[in-house]
């Protein structure tokens, strides 16, 4: 009882009040640290393959001989058809495919995003494995175009070649889709709705041959020329839409059969030339979060992954001496392996970071940094609410505590009355008699008083701000491509200044009480906390980056001194969400126009999710918080 | 048009064969398009209904016969059947596919009873007894998974006591069926795959085809003149072999790349070169032989078959231009029907008999006959709680309607709602749908039962579609590949018009379906189980040894003393102490 009852004591002691920033900047440096010391080989583990029925690398391949014959020629044909209309191209496609005995189809799609139109065509083939029954199949993919809109011709050839080379194997025991997509990401895209039925009829086509649940897709980017090219290395690209990610035994077995059964390295993340040093392990890391963060479509196989198909891209990079027939022999063992499956796979881990291509952190080691950031938000908007409950004036130390002055308090104010004594000097504060259970004692009258909060016009402003970002939102979606990088002009224009001006707004209609300003930043740090915490189990990374963009968000406070408004407030405006974009495009070496573009498609197309935690989540809070600095600046006459 | 004419001919040619004999086979075989061979083999036996009754059985296996007699059963049909039939290309299917069965296992049969619960009974001593006798899970067919269909099915034999029968249907949509389903089914037979065309069934071979189904129909059949009843028996296999895979040799059974020089190349391509083919189909059929493509020989006719006009054992459907060689050493005869294109061949016993196809560029083909519907069907959606169903039956036909019967037999957790179902036809907005029969599931106990009357008007496509909804089962319910998803068995259509010509009916199968269904991590009950047993372990052991142990005080010890005197000293008071105890 007494531990209960010293620690309730403690409550009310100023010092325990002073705690909460430093709290929450530690709980930043932790899980900013955290974050560092994950490369570490301690925090880190080796891949291994977790389902017993992938045998990775356990087959002999025998895609050779006479098929690198046939994979030249075909290599010719579909360099030949590049030039062509997209509906010969379909046509020779499916001639190609129908001659292997094969059943094709095609797919016509045609979106219009900001005012243009992407349209296009996927030609598609069903291997119907001999002794399956219709219940499972594997996708194998080429797009037409790949994400740096080459040519993909050795992929789309390769993929016609192993059509051809698998349909005289009798041991498949789940379907083979063959997809040539039109292109890298919408292609596809348009394919696997269209095969979940989830598709808009207005833009894409029924399809129509299917067969059942998919269990995996491997998508084959390998843009080399009719005279070939010898790469050096695989590199695997894994990143889905919204930061979902495949299965990582799928990842491992293609990673284990290409390096140990065929001898090709394998990169990710753009890391080509990795050596293993920690600095290297960290930036790989840092690209993949980055990557996953933004939670754009990093290849054909993006699409598949929200369908829950496990999916990944083998691009070829670099001058070596690996060919085609090394990348057939991979995929051939990669099928192989997944023909294998006797369940979806389920086995290994769906939350990871890869900071190499065999070490990976589990989502146990690294969520907590993430959660850390994501809880520095709550912690301050829960140490708001309590100073909004109290009032204005400062409290003195309780008796605990030594006294203001030598002199003893106890005597002077030693009336028998429960009423509030006088003052009876400036410096000391107003005393009262508090009774309980026969025993007396005098407490300044400040911390009984009872502080009321009003709670509507606070709340009321937050979610006038949260719904405020649909208007962005909407309009970023929208508008017509050429219109957009104006659109940005304006819209970082508009939003630096919209804050100071609500801000001048409030100053001159209602004045802002000073509890209101602490309730304002007490909710919406509260709401980004907890979206943010549930953001970190969904999309780990984009969580920790929103979180760590939005850090400073804790401690700015409505201050009367001039230069810390003033520095507040050029903080506040670096770390716009919409400045964020500028500076962190340029940084990355991105075309803000082009990813402008890319994320109204992703809306329209992928269902990309990254804008709403952006327009919704981050940029309301900011807002929230600008406006409260704002309130010192207007008052104190900066404005 | 030679074809369909052609398959007339042959259902009265078979027809005609069966009345006289008590024993019959036949092998008809029929290049497919796309270098396939579909072969239907065909076994049928007769019984006189009272040599039946007093257990007296010649060409009816006994062991068969005594299961039926056991529980009651008047009439059944029993299907295996692996892989799918190819529609778009291969046509119409044998016997318009009354003798062939969804994925897996399917049985359906008219037991005689005086109650429901008697006949429930009556099935449940069938299927367990003729799970043993063909060694499949026919067992797991329980109340779950059988249903009473009421239009989908009519009885093909002749029955005497029809108010008293009843009809059950169950399927196993996942079982895969294999070598040990064919020997207990070769050993019914008389001849035992021994001699006579089941001399070619060989399980590698069966089993590697892209399409076979394994039959066995047993029905009571009345002459109708002279009112004298016999049990007929019929076992068929009907499989469609790719040649070229079945012409592998056992010994190298892997498809490696052919050498360069035995591909035909395209040469008028401007890159054609040395080192670049772009490969050309010949267009020529392919060549084989009987012993090629079974891996076996035909080792003459069984002698059980008595002799005839219509003992012709093994038939051929080819176009007159095709090249045929008979290699036998043995007599055999060969006569030809159908304007030439069905050669038979009477088989010679006790020698080996085998037909050569050479390779051949052919100039005439048969005319394929389209089947009556196209069905296929499929899950969309995705997600563990949600998803519907979508079947598409187009009918080819450019001026009959045709009406069917749609039979869905869904397992009990995924639960359709009836409210969703949707049927449209692309031609007209007329409702297809004429008729209904839902038997709704209950949880555990059974499935969902529904039967759909429809007419598709010509050369029209109706959609099918209704929205289901997953259930959570319990933690013990789940199969060990429980992430792999639960079997829905196909859906079975059968065509009412244009009518069959037989009582057997048309059928049309579609493929089954994958159902994923919410599953939980089976670690996390293990993890639980293991952390729960180590903390008990700990309490246990630790109650347990304060309870059974005496804790004394070192030096309430009796000092042992050393060496040999100490050890005899202590074995003397041990026995010292029993003796007095005693």
């Amino acid at each position: 009882m007494a531990l209960i009852s010293s620690l309730l004591a403690l409550r009310r002691d100023a010092r325990i009040l002073k705690i909460p920033p430093y709290l929450s900047a530690l709980c930043i440096v932790i899980g900013i640290a955290w974050l560092l010391v994950l490369p570490l080989n301690d925090y880190s583990r080796n891949t291994y393959v977790s389902e017993n029925a992938l045998l990775p690398g356990q087959v002999h391949t025998y895609f050779a001989g006479s098929e690198h014959n046939v994979f030249r020629a075909y290599r010719h044909e579909v360099w030949g058809l590049n030039e062509k209309p997209v509906a010969e191209r379909s046509q020779r496609l499916a001639d190609m495919f129908r001659s292997n005995n094969l059943k094709v189809a095609t797919q016509k799609y045609s979106y219009h995003v900001s005012n243009r139109t992407i349209a296009n065509e996927n030609v598609y083939a069903i291997l119907q494995g001999p002794r399956a029954d219709a219940t499972e199949a594997i996708v194998l993919i080429g797009a037409w175009k790949n994400m740096q809109d080459e040519a993909n011709t050795s992929g789309v050839a390769l993929v016609l070649t192993l059509a051809r080379y698998f349909k005289r194997w009798s041991l498949w025991s789940k379907d083979i889709i063959f997809l040539v997509s039109g292109d890298s990401t919408t292609g596809p895209q348009a394919w696997v709705d269209a095969y979940h039925d989830g598709h808009d009829e207005r833009h894409v086509e029924r399809l129509k041959i299917k067969s059942g649940a998919l269990q995996a897709a491997v998508a084959v980017d390998y843009p080399a020329g009719p005279w070939g090219h010898r790469y050096d290395k695989l590199h695997v690209l894994y990143d889905g839409v919204n930061g979902q990610l495949p299965n990582l035994d799928l990842f491992n077995t293609a990673v284990q059969i290409a390096s140990s059964q065929m001898g090709i390295g394998c990169a990710i993340q753009r890391m080509f030339d990795h050596r293993d040093s920690y600095k290297e392990r960290l930036h790989t890391m840092l690209r993949g979060m980055v990557s996953q963060g933004l939670g754009h479509a990093t290849g054909p196989h993006s699409s598949f992954i929200p369908y829950h198909v496990d999916a990944i891209t083998l691009s070829t990079v670099g001058d070596g001496w690996h060919d085609e027939m090394s990348l057939g022999k991979t995929i051939e063992s990669l099928f192989r392996s997944l023909n294998n499956l006797l369940e979806h796979l389920h086995q290994s881990f769906f939350f990871y970071l890869l900071i190499q291509a065999n070490r990976f952190i589990s989502i146990g080691t690294y969520l907590p940094s993430a959660m850390l950031i994501a809880v520095n938000f709550s912690i301050t908007s829960i140490a708001l609410w309590v100073a909004s409950g109290r009032s204005t004036e400062p409290i003195p130390n309780p008796a605990a505590t030594a006294p203001l002055e030598d002199e003893p308090v106890k005597e002077k104010t030693a009336e028998k009355s429960a009423t509030v004594t006088p003052p009876t000097s400036s410096e000391k504060p107003d005393m009262e008699l508090v009774e309980q259970n026969g025993a007396k004692a005098l407490v300044p009258a400040a911390s009984t008083t009872i502080t009321e909060r009003h709670l509507l016009f606070p709340l009321l402003s937050v979610l006038t701000m949260h719904f405020l970002g649909l208007l962005p939102l909407y309009l970023f979606n929208t508008w017509s491509s050429d219109t957009l990088p104006a659109l940005y002009l304006t819209m970082a224009n508009a939003t630096t200044l919209f804050p100071l001006l609500v801000a001048w707004f409030f100053a001159e209609l209602r004045p802002l009480s000073h509890q209101e300003n602490t309730l304002i930043q007490c909710f919406s740090l509260l709401l980004l906390g907890m979206i943010l915490a549930a953001l970190a189990t969904l999309n780990f990374s984009q969580s920790f980056l929103i979180g760590v963009l939005a850090a400073p968000l804790s401690f700015v406070r409505k201050t009367n001194k001039t230069w810390l408004t003033v520095l507040q407030l050029i903080l506040l405006a670096l770390i716009n969400p919409v400045m964020v974009a500028q500076w962190s495009a340029k940084l990355l070496g991105a075309d803000l126009n082009h990813v402008l573009v890319l994320a109204a498609q992703g809306w329209a197309v992928w269902g990309l999710w990254t804008q709403v935690t952006v327009w919704l989540v981050w940029f309301p809070a900011w807002v929230c918080a600008t406006v409260v600095v704002a309130g010192g600046a207007v008052e104190g006459g900066i404005l | 048009m030679l074809s369909s004419r052609l398959l007339l001919l042959l259902n009265a040619f078979i027809a005609f064969a069966f009345a006289g004999s008590d024993y019959h086979e036949q092998l008809l075989l029929r290049p497919l398009p796309q270098d396939t061979l579909l072969a239907s083999f065909n076994f049928r036996s007769n019984e006189s209904q009272a040599s039946f009754e007093q257990q007296n059985f010649r060409y009816v296996p006994r062991s068969l016969g005594q299961i039926l007699q056991h529980a009651h059963t008047q009439e059944l049909h029993l299907r295996f059947s692996v892989g799918r039939w190819d529609a778009e290309n291969w046509g119409q299917r044998p016997h318009q596919g009354s003798r062939e069965g969804g994925t897996g296992v399917e049985l359906w049969a008219w037991i005689e009873a005086e109650t429901e619960e008697q006949a429930s009974a009556r099935w449940l001593t069938l299927t367990n007894a003729l799970s043993g006798l063909f060694c499949a899970s026919l067992n797991f067919i329980d109340a779950t998974k059988t249903i009473r269909p009421v239009m989908a099915f009519s009885p093909e034999g002749d029955h005497r006591n029809a108010p008293n029968l009843h009809l059950l249907h169950g399927t196993l949509p996942h079982e895969v069926v294999c070598t040990e389903n064919l020997t207990p089914f070769l050993k019914l037979l008389p001849c035992k795959g021994k001699a006579g065309i089941s001399s070619l069934l060989d399980g590698h071979k069966l089993f590697d085809a892209s399409f076979q189904t394994m039959a066995i129909d047993v029905r009571p059949v009345c002459g109708l003149e002279s009112g004298k009843c016999s049990l007929e028996m019929e076992q068929s296999v009907d499989m469609v072999l790719d040649i070229a895979r079945s012409k592998r040799p056992k010994d190298n059974p892997i498809p490696r790349p052919l050498p360069i020089d035995q591909i035909e190349c395209d040469t008028s391509k401007g890159f054609n070169a040395q080192d670049t083919c772009f490969p050309l189909n010949k267009g020529t059929e392919p060549g084989w032989t009987l012993e090629e493509v079974f891996g076996k020989p035909l080792r003459g006719s069984c002698p059980l078959v008595e002799d005839g006009e219509d003992s012709n054992s093994v038939c051929i459907n080819t176009p007159p231009e095709r090249t045929i060689e008979v290699r036998s050493n043995g007599d055999f005869s060969e006569s030809r029907l159908a304007s030439d294109t069905l050669r038979c061949y009477k088989l010679p016993v006790g020698a080996d008999f085998d037909l050569v196809l050479p390779e051949q560029k052919m100039t005439t083909g048969l005319v394929r006959s389209d089947p009556a519907l196209f069905a296929a069907r499929s899950i969309n959606g995705h997600g563990q709680e949600r998803g519907s169903t979508q079947a598409i039956i187009r009918n080819p036909s450019t001026s009959e309607a045709v009406e069917f019967v749609y039979l869905e037999s869904l397992p009990w957790f995924m639960k359709p709602y009836l409210h969703t179902l949707r049927a449209t036809v692309d031609t007209s907005s007329e409702s297809p749908i004429k008729e209904t029969y839902y038997k709704p599931a209950l949880d555990r106990q059974r499935g969902t039962h529904l039967e759909l009357r429809m007419v598709i008007p010509p050369s029209s496509t109706l959609t099918l579609t209704y929205e289901f909804e997953k259930a959570i089962l319990r933690y013990t319910e789940y199969p060990p590949d429980a992430n792999r998803g639960f079997d829905v068995a196909p859906a079975v259509l059968r065509v009412l018009t244009p009518q069959a010509a037989d009582k057997k009916g048309i059928y049309i199968r579609t493929t089954s379906l994958l159902l994923p269904l919410p599953t939980p991590d089976f670690s996390m009950p293990y993890n639980v189980i293991i952390l729960t047993s180590t903390v008990m372990a700990l309490g246990f052991g630790n109650i347990f040894n304060l309870l059974v142990r005496r804790f004394v005080g070192a030096d309430e010890v009796p000092a042992a003393a050393g060496g040999l005197k100490g050890v005899l000293q202590a074995k003397i008071a041990g026995i010292k102490a029993k003796l007095g105890r005693a």
